[in-house]
Formats: structure tokens, C-alpha cells, sequence
């Protein structure tokens, strides 16, 4: 029997080991970060609790498609349509609207909670490209919630026609003004939802702030312009989120808004259509609100004590 | 590579409204294991935080690895691991998880990222609980994943504050030596702050004590624990009458609350602390090599009665 030269199965420890392979620097940590963020706004790679109320939300968001496109299905030899794409996100606006403010506050509020931000910070990382990362993650989250339903809607709509391509050439010229309308609508939302929800590293308090803003803009808004629509207050509705983003929609798609019939109901786009600002006043508007929103992100995240 | 210092600061100055944290410090250092000693508000986090880019001084200028700390911040956070000293840890992520995100926000490509993860949780001693949730973790398991997400990315040079806060002993015994070994067996740079002299005296090879912001004392560790040898003795009786009589044989006494502590010069130090114990008729309670904290070192000495300085 021979000796072995070296004992057998010993137990080594490989120990630390060089990195001799490249550094990609600032942009691969946007992209790290954006890539997380963008999983995690739907609780991917969380818990199954953070995944329901974002694809909760994302699923009402679809339902109006889903009837728009039963009805179509149904009624085959004519083509009908209940749900135009520049009323869509009027339809969805409140799923969209509790998406952000469901999912905006943990976005921010838990690198704050859990001090994670000082490990961010000593990586090629600036506080500006945090933000970025945040910002893009929400907004194409928010887009994706938008555009999904529209795309089914088109497609389906397309395919129940009797000539597919026939239908293509007809409505091809909503393609543009959905993208504009949703991409503006995610940034013009997301700003506003991080501008608040950063402020507290408690979702509970941003949550409801985020809600507040719609809401109160909404009703404040309608309310003034249905009883005093002659004087200053038909301004007012250039604060609320959702006649902002209506108010553009329609500007995209080159529709007037037109006063109800009636004085009972009141839509976005009749209120619109009381207060008689030119709609490119709006997208003035979503300008100054986006750059307000996002300036105050930047004033919070270069006053925060690391 | 330039001959640029390791680490320089310049005239380094960071002011609070109404606090002086670091006072026009000038340093100049050499790579190596460094301890940065200093009470709790020294600067210690101050300056670390500035070499990081985190802080912006109030004036002056710092260097690290070559590059200036305000205006090449990008370049040199590619460099450094931080490992802060307090909670930085998500809860509802993996540790795997959580250094892999990490090491790819220090530039590295996804798969290089995953394979150091695995190696670097590894290193530092954690195995299956890798996947579990870090919201479980005990203190010591966190303080292992705050050191590997600095060191995932194979940093030129490793900041750790107060890398063992929190921890009960023997966990903080297994930091100090994973410290000891990164830093000695794998020749990573280190800046290690600490309030706990005999902590750094452990793990580190140079010292640089900070006092209220200003630089005390910069130098290799040798040449403090030759004055940190220190005897405590512990008597039962007259303590004074020992610490006279010690005196008397030419060597330095100090009393403190109870304690005895005699600078050891030699082995004959022991001798005349027991020919002094069985001379006085003295009950001996304890005599051991002193655990100095910084206190003890940097103290301003009492002159009165019995009392001799150390050091």
C-alpha cells in the first residue's frame, strides 16, 4: 500500500478570489438598479403579498379591453365600438392612478427605511442617476399598465374586422397619439407619485397623499368649473392630474371635448369643454407639474443625510 | 501606476452648523490594514463618509487611490467596499440577492456578479441561510453580508466603520478575524474606524488616532502597543501603599477605580508586583495584561496624590 502524497478529501477553503474581468461603471448601475426597481414595482422577487395589488390593479385595468373586445366578438357582421382608444385611459384612470400610489412609496420609501442608500450612494452611482432609475422603473411600469389593454384593443379589434389589414389602414393614425397619450400620462404621473412618496419612508402616509392629490385636483377642479365656469376657476383644472392627462389625450387625437347634453353627469371631457382653455395650455401645464415634481425628488435626495 | 499616496488629505475640514466635525486634517498614508481610532464623534464616520463622496467637505481636499474624492467620486466608488456601521440591510430579500444587486451596481456583468456572490458569501461564512430571507438574520449574519457587499466587487481598498457594532463576542471575534484575514492573508487596503483600541490592535498594522476632528498620533501599530503594555493589578486592602512602593522601584503606577495598572517594562515587573503583594500582606484579586481602550491611552493624566501618567 502506497501513501497518497497529499491527504484525500481534505476540506480547502478557495478563499478570496481577485476580480481581473471589466468594471461597466455608471450605466451598468442605472441599468442594475432600473432592472430591480422595474421587478419589484410588480413584487417580482418579493413577497406574493407585494405581488397582488399590482397585478390586481393591472388586471381591472384590462377588463374595460376585455368588454370592448366581447362586444366586438359578438357582434359579428358590424363593427362596433363601445370604447374609442381616446376615452381608454379616462376608463382606467383610477386603477392607474391606485397603481402609482400603491406602488411609488416602497419604490423610494424602503431604501429609506432599511438606510440602503448609503451602499447605493458608494457605487458609481449619483444621487441624480437613482432618481433616473426610479423614475424610468415607474413611468415604463405605469406605461406598460396603459398600452397593454390599448394593444389588445387594437389587435383584437383588428382581427374581428373582416379585412384585418383593412382595419390597420383605417386607424393606424391612433398609434401615435395612444403612445404620446400613455407615455405622457406615466411620466406626468410617476413624477407626481415619487415628488410625494419620497418625502416619508411610511407607505401608508405616502399611499394617501398620492390618492389625495387625484382626488382632490378631480373633485376641486369639476366642481368649480360646473358652477363658476366664466371666471378665473376654469384655470383650475389645470391641477388635477386626470384632466391634465385627459385634456392631452384629446389634444393628441384632435378631438374637441363637447359639453354634455345634460347637466346631470359630469365626464373629464365635459368639464374640459365648460372651463374652454385651449388644450395646449394643459400640456403646458403637464411640463410645469413634471418639472416641479422632479425638482423636488432632486431637492429631497441632496438634502438627505447619508 | 502614479506614485500618488494611498490615502491624502489636505487642510480636510467639515463643519455642522455648530459642530467642527474633522478640523483641517492632514494625512498622508501608505496601503496597509488601518485602524482609524477615536472616541464616538472623533470624525471617524465624518471622514469616511468624505472619501466616499457621501459628505462634501466644508473645505480642504482628500485623495484616494489616486483620485479626488469630489471630483473623481464615479471613478473611485468602482474601487471601494463600504461596509457602514449601522443597519443597511433590505429584509424582505435573500443575501444572494441582495450582493448580486450590489455587486452589478459596482459595474460588474451579471454573471461575474453572480459567480463573486457566491464566492464572497462563501468567504465570509455564510452557506445555505444565503437564501433565506435577510429579515431572519442575527446580528452577526448581517454584519457577514454588510462585509461581503463591500467586498463582492473586489475593491482596491475596504472601508469598514465600526465593522463589529452590535456584536456579542464571539461573533465579534469571527468578524475581527475574517477583517484580520482579508485584509493580512489576501492583501486588500483597509480603513478600519473602531472606538476599541484593542480591536484594532488585532486586525490592523497602522494606526491613526483622531481626537475631536485633528489628528492626534499617525504610525505603524508597533509603535503604540509597546506603550499599551500595561498590567492591571486588583487587591484586596490598601492599594495605595503598593502603588507608592512600585513607584519607588522606578516604575510607572497608576490607580483608578480600584485597579492598579503598571506599565510593563520587563518581566521583572511581575516580580517586584509580587514581592510588593507579599511584602504589604496584600490579597491578590487580579493581575493581567491591560485590555486598553483608547481612554485609557489618551486620557490627560491626573498629576495628583499617587497618580503617575501613563504613557
Amino acid at each position: 500500500m502506497s501513501l497518497s502524497p497529499e491527504p484525500e478529501g481534505s476540506v480547502y477553503d478557495v478563499g478570496y478570489r481577485a476580480y481581473e474581468g471589466v468594471r461597466l461603471g455608471r450605466l451598468q448601475a442605472i441599468l442594475a438598479l432600473y432592472v430591480t426597481s422595474f421587478l419589484g414595482v410588480f413584487g417580482i422577487g418579493r413577497h406574493t403579498s407585494s405581488k397582488i395589488l399590482p397585478f390586481a390593479l393591472a388586471t381591472i385595468a384590462l377588463i374595460p379591453a376585455v368588454v370592448q373586445l366581447g362586444v366586438v366578438a359578438a357582434s359579428e357582421t358590424i363593427d362596433f365600438t363601445i370604447i374609442s382608444p381616446d376615452d381608454y385611459y379616462e376608463f382606467i384612470q383610477w386603477p392607474l392612478a391606485l397603481f402609482v400610489a400603491a406602488v411609488a412609496p416602497e419604490l423610494v420609501g424602503r431604501d429609506q427605511r432599511n438606510h440602503t442608500l448609503p451602499l447605493y450612494f458608494s457605487r458609481p452611482l449619483l444621487r441624480s442617476d437613482y432618481i433616473l432609475a426610479k423614475m424610468a422603473a415607474l413611468s415604463t411600469a405605469l406605461l406598460a399598465m396603459a398600452l397593454v389593454p390599448q394593444a389588445a384593443i387594437f389587435v383584437g379589434n383588428a382581427m374581428a374586422h373582416s379585412d384585418a389589414l383593412d382595419y390597420f389602414r383605417e386607424n393606424w393614425r391612433d398609434i401615435a397619439p395612444i403612445i404620446a397619450s400613455g407615455a405622457m400620462l406615466s411620466v406626468f404621473w410617476s413624477a407626481v407619485a415619487l415628488a410625494i412618496g419620497s418625502q416619508t419612508d411610511r407607505w401608508p402616509l405616502a399611499s394617501g397623499g398620492i390618492i389625495a392629490y387625484f382626488a382632490v385636483g378631480w373633485i376641486v377642479g369639476s366642481v368649480l368649473v360646473n358652477n363658476a365656469a366664466d371666471g378665473p376657476f376654469r384655470y383650475s383644472l389645470l391641477v388635477s392630474g386626470f384632466h391634465v392627462v385627459r385634456a392631452f389625450t384629446l389634444w393628441t387625437f384632435g378631438v374637441t371635448p363637447q359639453p354634455l347634453p345634460t347637466n346631470g353627469d359630469t365626464t373629464l371631457a365635459g368639464d374640459l369643454a365648460l372651463a374652454d382653455v385651449s388644450l395646449y395650455v394643459y400640456t403646458l401645464a403637464a411640463a410645469v407639474t413634471i418639472a416641479v415634481a422632479l425638482f423636488t425628488v432632486h431637492l429631497r435626495y441632496r438634502r438627505m443625510a447619508l | 501606476m502614479c506614485s500618488m499616496a494611498f490615502l491624502a488629505t489636505h487642510a480636510l475640514t467639515k463643519r455642522y452648523s455648530s459642530v467642527t466635525a474633522l478640523d483641517a486634517l492632514d494625512l498622508e498614508l501608505s496601503p496597509g490594514v488601518i485602524g482609524l481610532v477615536g472616541a464616538n464623534g472623533a470624525g471617524k464616520s465624518t471622514l469616511i463618509k468624505i472619501l466616499l463622496g457621501l459628505l462634501k467637505p466644508t473645505s480642504g481636499s482628500a485623495q484616494l487611490l489616486g483620485f479626488d474624492v469630489t471630483r473623481q467620486e464615479i471613478d473611485l466608488r468602482q474601487y471601494v467596499g463600504y461596509m457602514p456601521e449601522h443597519d443597511c440591510l433590505p429584509t424582505d430579500v435573500s443575501a444572494t440577492e441582495f450582493v448580486a444587486l450590489m455587486a452589478r451596481m459596482s459595474g460588474l456583468p451579471r454573471s461575474a456578479a453572480r459567480e463573486r456572490t457566491a464566492d464572497t458569501l462563501r468567504h465570509v461564512g455564510l452557506f445555505e441561510e444565503r437564501y433565506r430571507e435577510m429579515g431572519g438574520y442575527s446580528m452577526g449574519m448581517k454584519q457577514r453580508v454588510k462585509l461581503a457587499q463591500a467586498l463582492v466587487h473586489d475593491p482596491r481598498v475596504l472601508l469598514l466603520d465600526e465593522p463589529t457594532n452590535g456584536l456579542d463576542p464571539e461573533a465579534r471575534d469571527e468578524m475581527l478575524d475574517l477583517v484580520r484575514r482579508t485584509g493580512q492573508e489576501f492583501g486588500m487596503a483597509i480603513i478600519m474606524a473602531s472606538h476599541l483600541l484593542t480591536e484594532i490592535e488585532r486586525v490592523c498594522n497602522y494606526l491613526v488616532v483622531i481626537d475631536a476632528g485633528r489628528l492626534v498620533r499617525s504610525a505603524p501599530i508597533a509603535s503604540f502597543t509597546e506603550r499599551t503594555q500595561v498590567l492591571v493589578v486588583e487587591v484586596e486592602g490598601d492599594g495605595s501603599a503598593l502603588v507608592r512602593r512600585l513607584h519607588e522601584e522606578g516604575l510607572t503606577v497608576r490607580q483608578e477605580d480600584g485597579r492598579i495598572l503598571v506599565g510593563l517594562d520587563d518581566d521583572r515587573t511581575y516580580d517586584f508586583i509580587r514581592d510588593g503583594i507579599a511584602e504589604l500582606g496584600l490579597g491578590l484579586l487580579r493581575l493581567e495584561q491591560g485590555r486598553q481602550t483608547l481612554e485609557d491611552l489618551f486620557r490627560t493624566p491626573k498629576t495628583d496624590g499617587n497618580d503617575v501618567a501613563l504613557a
